[in-house]
């Protein structure tokens, strides 16, 4: 193959690359919003009363911290809003169960404990903070 | 439960990563333009292979022993007495996964170039340059992702290998 081409070959897997990296870091703060039947009855075993942030994570997971330092910090500074932290190092049919593919991911609770909305991945604190005051905002009426 | 290695700065993986990341670069370019040869002494002698390999053992070495692999040390050296101190560590054992991945995805590459397997270098390269450079620049860690699917399946985890 003559240089040239294989440069542009290479220029464009570069941009392909730094494209999609894109993209993924922008989905991971779209919220997938509505509840999931798997997670009926499941509980994470900490309840705000306004609303609860649920954090999957792993023992191998590089950004975890840096998520739960995150949602630490808008928990205490939100009223009612509690964080739980379930990690799932040894609990794969809980995974399965919820249909977590990766970590970190985040539930947001509302007050009854249903999930209203998950993130995959490390979602910005603003996308988080709106998301919160969406379901505290408008409880669900079952 | 299980002993919590000591925190890294995190920003180590991710300067390993871009160094990493270009020299995945450089072999993709390599094997683009240097026609590999049909005799297999010519295949291993192929420049793009020779620097897989270096990129292979490299990612070997970051997997037995983290602490003295070359990327990790020259950042410790020279980069990050120049930086402020990191917001936060991190456990050392996702990267470290990481760096497994990508010597199977590299030794994939070299296995189908030793097979004669058209492509199949170039596109191992590819590969790995796509994890590396997502972790250079996003703080993306596809190898780290990986973990838990792997885990659902069963293959890895606390069943098969501690």
């Amino acid at each position: 193959m003559p240089l040239w081409i294989a440069v542009l070959v290479l220029a464009a897997l570069v941009v392909a690359t730094a494209g999609g990296g894109w993209a993924l870091r922008r989905r991971e703060s779209r919220p997938r919003q509505g509840a999931s039947a798997s997670s009926e009855g499941w509980d994470p075993g900490v309840h705000g009363e306004r609303a609860t942030l649920v954090q999957f994570s792993t023992e191998l997971c590089a950004r975890c911290p840096q998520v739960r330092r995150m949602l630490h910090a808008l928990a205490d500074e939100t009223d009612g809003v509690a964080l739980a932290e379930v990690d799932l190092t040894h609990r794969r049919e809980l995974a399965a169960r919820l249909h977590i593919l990766q970590t970190p991911t985040v539930f947001v609770l509302d007050a009854s404990g249903a999930v209203r909305s998950r993130f995959a991945g490390v979602p910005r604190r603003n996308a988080v903070a709106a998301e919160l005051d969406r379901v505290i905002g408008e409880p669900t009426h079952v | 439960m299980s002993d919590v290695p000591v925190g890294i700065d995190p920003r180590g993986p991710r300067f390993g990563a871009a160094i990493t990341s270009v020299l995945l670069l450089v072999v993709v370019l390599l094997a683009l333009t240097v026609l590999p040869l049909t005799p297999i002494a010519a295949r291993i002698l192929d420049p793009a292979f020779l620097l897989l390999l270096v990129v292979a053992l490299l990612f070997l070495w970051a997997v037995l022993s983290p602490r003295t692999a070359p990327w990790g040390a020259l950042y410790r050296r020279l980069v990050q007495p120049r930086l402020a101190p990191p917001a936060e560590r991190e456990d050392p054992r996702p990267p470290r996964f990481a760096q497994g991945v990508g010597l199977l995805v590299s030794v994939i590459g070299l296995v189908l170039q030793l097979a004669g397997v058209p492509w199949g270098l170039p596109i191992a390269a590819a590969a790995a340059f796509v994890a590396a450079f997502l972790n250079a620049v996003f703080g993306l860690c596809l190898g780290c992702q990986l973990y838990l699917l792997l885990q659902r399946l069963g293959l890895v985890g606390r069943h098969a290998a501690a």
